[in-house]
């Protein structure tokens, strides 16, 4: 096992997290809906765990889940949410890689529950609905959604929500995994790609 | 979207440093996203509106900024009359249109505007100088690099199910979603593969450091737009 990031890896986690950009935001596009809303980072998860699970089949190196974590951080605090989405990310990031570690990246019972742990990232972009952010981002929501969209997001979110929401994430971000897994079972082992 | 996401290719030196462009992103987006509409906070979204329009304007791209303009009046219309007129379903509607339109315009169009100013290398050395690590460039550029290739071969493969007639409307959603993403995973590790060979010929991953030609370099234009972006920062944080 090689100890440095390669060229190699590095452009895997650029490109995969490309991928992973992209399906988060198409599946994303839900979040509209009030309800879906405070649900959205479950939704992702679950979808988004397909290209993970592919991205943890490439990874073989310790570091490359933390820096993809990081450069998410930034792409979220990119989209205006409050500077602590870097640390939540970085953190989730860095739990995972060191889940995979034990196994040395190779269990694919680790790679699901890393997927799930890494997926608690998302909560950074529900971050501002809860708490201190609270008050000032309903305000701003009223002000710019209305208040028929504020009032129904104000009413489903109490701060209990947010833990709530991170089990929901992390039971997410496991279905994901597993649906990842099925799929590269399907798909990828026969194609000698995984 | 394919132009919007990826660097422009070759050419002159950038408009603007790549450092003071990505801080005006953070900022603008910063402030058209969470920022409310009232008091100060209007005047400082105002403000970070005319910066990608006249960006556009100097890069003499008229075309698009009227468009810019005419979006932005529009949802300005939306925000300050029409939602005050109508209710229920409607005025739903409308929020959603004018929210996504003025909130996520202008931070997108200055990301436009950067990708299409900014050369992958003088993004690199930019963030050389400020001494943010190779293992964080690379990725980065790749990835810019690589937005447009997904939405290309994303393109290539609903054609490829056209062709063949499976038609999207039939499936479940999670057949549909195995139809798409598949494909899109199958090439995405091919293009992988073949950019880190491609990018192992070219030098990159020697222990040597890669020299280059594009010239870097802070000018009084960035100096002036880094001190007003200042100013909004600090009262954006103040109010």
């Amino acid at each position: 096992m090689k100890n440095k990031l390669t060229v190699k890896d590095l452009i895997n986690i650029g490109v995969f997290t490309a991928l992973y950009i992209v399906v988060f935001f198409v599946s994303s596009f839900i979040g509209y809906v009030p309800i879906f809303m405070v649900l959205l980072p479950v939704i992702c998860a679950v979808v988004v765990g397909i290209p993970f699970m592919l991205f943890l089949s490439k990874v073989h190196t310790f570091g490359m889940v933390t820096v993809m974590s990081i450069i998410l951080g930034f792409f979220a605090m990119l989209l205006g949410r409050p500077w602590p989405v870097l640390f939540i990310a970085v953190a989730a990031g860095v739990v995972a890689e060191l889940l995979l570690k034990i196994k040395d990246y190779k269990s694919i019972k680790m790679a699901i529950i890393g997927s799930g742990v890494f997926s608690i990232w998302m909560m950074g972009m529900t971050l501002p609905m809860f708490f201190g952010y609270r008050e000032p981002y309903f305000e701003s929501i009223r002000a710019g959604y209305g208040d028929t969209f504020a009032d129904t997001l104000y009413a489903i979110t109490p701060d209990w929500m947010f833990f709530v929401l991170i089990v929901l994430c992390v039971v997410g971000g496991i279905l994901g995994g597993l649906l990842g897994a099925a799929v590269l079972k399907k798909h990828f082992k026969k194609a000698g790609m995984a | 979207m394919q132009a919007v996401i990826s660097f422009k290719e070759s050419g002159g030196r950038a408009t603007l440093d790549p450092r003071t462009s990505i801080l005006s992103i953070f900022v603008i987006s910063m402030v058209m996203i969470g920022g409310g509409l009232s008091g100060v906070e209007y005047w400082l979204r105002l403000f970070c509106c005319l910066i990608p329009f006249v960006f556009l304007v100097t890069v003499h791209n008229y075309q698009f900024a009227a468009i810019y303009l005419g979006l932005y009046l529009f949802s300005a219309v939306i925000e300050g009359a029409v939602i005050q007129l109508t209710s229920g379903g409607w005025n739903l509607l409308f929020v959603i249109v004018a929210g996504i339109i003025s909130r996520f315009l202008a931070p997108m169009v200055m990301g436009y505007c950067v990708m299409q100013s900014t050369t992958v290398s003088e993004f690199v050395t930019a963030m050389e100088r400020i001494h943010v690590p190779q293992v964080i460039t690379i990725p980065l550029s790749v990835m810019f690099r690589f937005f447009p290739t997904i939405s290309e071969e994303n393109k290539a493969v609903s054609e490829a199910m056209r062709m063949r007639q499976i038609s999207g409307k039939k499936q479940s959603l999670i057949k549909k979603m195995e139809y798409e993403l598949v494909p899109v995973m199958m090439s995405t590790v091919r293009i992988a593969d073949e950019l880190s060979q491609a990018s192992l010929t070219k030098g990159l991953g020697g222990d040597i450091k890669r020299t280059h030609i594009c010239e870097v370099g802070l000018r009084i234009r960035d100096y002036v737009l880094m001190l007003f972006l200042l100013v909004v920062t600090v009262l954006f944080v103040v109010y």
